[in-house]
């Protein structure tokens, strides 16, 4: 069952970043130059609703939660590395395969370069990546953990916050008026 | 932008809210990323490339494959997740067709992109940066940025942190360079 509900969210997924145009990596470009951050708020929002939903709905049953582990170190080097791809080629892992669906040409070339790229990894994962991980290692970690806070609490708190940022903050930095 | 439907509004905003395409997507997409939770687990995508690179090294590298602790780590294709790219491929196709779109147009996205191949090239070490980037971090925009933040996970705003640092800087500075 877990392959079909992972199938129908893909399908879901994909129908949406398509419609946001969060996968045409000329959006993508215009929204880390600050120019039109549509994508940002639309991240931003998708986050929102979720932690306020997924932490209201543990209340009452379980959810299948899976906290990635915080080795500082490695979070933070393979993120500034993911951002210089991103900012270079328009495209993050998932949104190339939409692209792919939607018959970008650009697509298949960054989807090659994802595969290449994890084939390079797996022949320095023993030698330099995993080395780089045991650093500064916290284990799987929230936000609610940090403040000794219930997490249900924390989720509203930053979800109105993320809310309140979306809705007053301009959409488009290009011209005088704002979204 | 080539496109030629780039400020309508996309169908399933046209109700009676007035809200933006990307409040009224990245609700509908919380919702999505919500169930996604409930029913089996947080979205990811980029571990699906070591995933896919292993099933062909099984076949044409053997030795290799059954050899690298990083493959081994990783584990097949059968995953939920894999259902889930397959998904986005599926979704991304039918959200274009069934709004009629025409296949996109190729789109530069930085000014020192001056043809076809210098758009593919960049596609590719996109590609390459972005999936070698987030297998050192343990996951990319769905499985840390969405998924990991949704959980309130530290891991995950560190790595959003060093995503838009670098991707802001990173085009910023290529449309500097092209000028």
């Amino acid at each position: 069952m877990a392959g079909l509900y992972a199938l129908l969210v893909g399908v879901a997924m994909g129908a949406l970043i398509q419609r946001v145009r969060a996968s045409s990596p000329g959006v993508i470009a215009q929204n880390l130059r600050l120019e039109n951050i549509s994508i940002i708020k639309f991240m931003a929002t998708t986050i929102a609703v979720g932690m306020v939903l997924v932490y209201l709905l543990n209340l009452a049953v379980p959810m299948h939660f899976d906290i990635k582990p915080t080795y500082v170190v490695g979070v933070l080097v393979g993120g500034l590395v993911f951002g210089v791809g991103f900012g270079l080629g328009g495209y993050c892992p998932g949104t190339c395969v939409v692209g792919l669906g939607e018959g970008r040409k650009d697509a298949i070339w960054a989807f090659v370069g994802g595969v290449i790229g994890a084939l390079v990894f797996t022949l320095v994962y023993t030698t330099i990546v995993a080395p780089m991980n045991s650093l500064m290692d916290l284990g799987k970690i929230t936000l609610a953990d940090v403040l000794h806070l219930p997490a249900v609490v924390v989720a509203l708190v930053l979800g109105a916050l993320f809310a309140a940022v979306v809705t007053f903050l301009p959409t488009n930095f290009t011209e005088q008026k704002g979204a | 932008m080539a496109h030629s439907t780039t400020q309508a509004p996309p169908a399933v905003a046209a109700g009676s809210t007035r809200l933006p395409p990307w409040a009224t997507l990245g609700i509908l997409f919380g919702l999505v990323s919500t169930a996604s939770i409930l029913l089996w687990g947080p979205i990811g995508v980029s571990g699906t490339y070591p995933r896919f690179i292993g099933a062909i090294l099984r076949v044409v590298a053997p030795a290799y494959a059954s050899a690298n602790p990083y493959l081994e780590k990783m584990g097949s294709l059968l995953k939920p997740e894999t259902y889930l790219v397959v998904g986005l491929l599926i979704g991304g196709f039918l959200a274009s067709m069934l709004n009629r779109e025409q296949k996109p147009a190729l789109e530069m996205v930085h000014a020192g992109e001056k043809s076809r191949g210098m758009r593919y090239r960049d596609a590719f070490i996109g590609g390459f940066l972005i999936v070698f980037g987030a297998r050192i971090a343990g996951g990319c925009t769905s499985g840390h940025i969405i998924s990991g933040i949704t959980q309130l996970s530290v891991s995950g705003m560190i790595f959003g942190a060093g995503v838009f640092a670098t991707g802001i800087l990173t085009a910023k500075l290529l449309k500097q360079g092209g000028r």
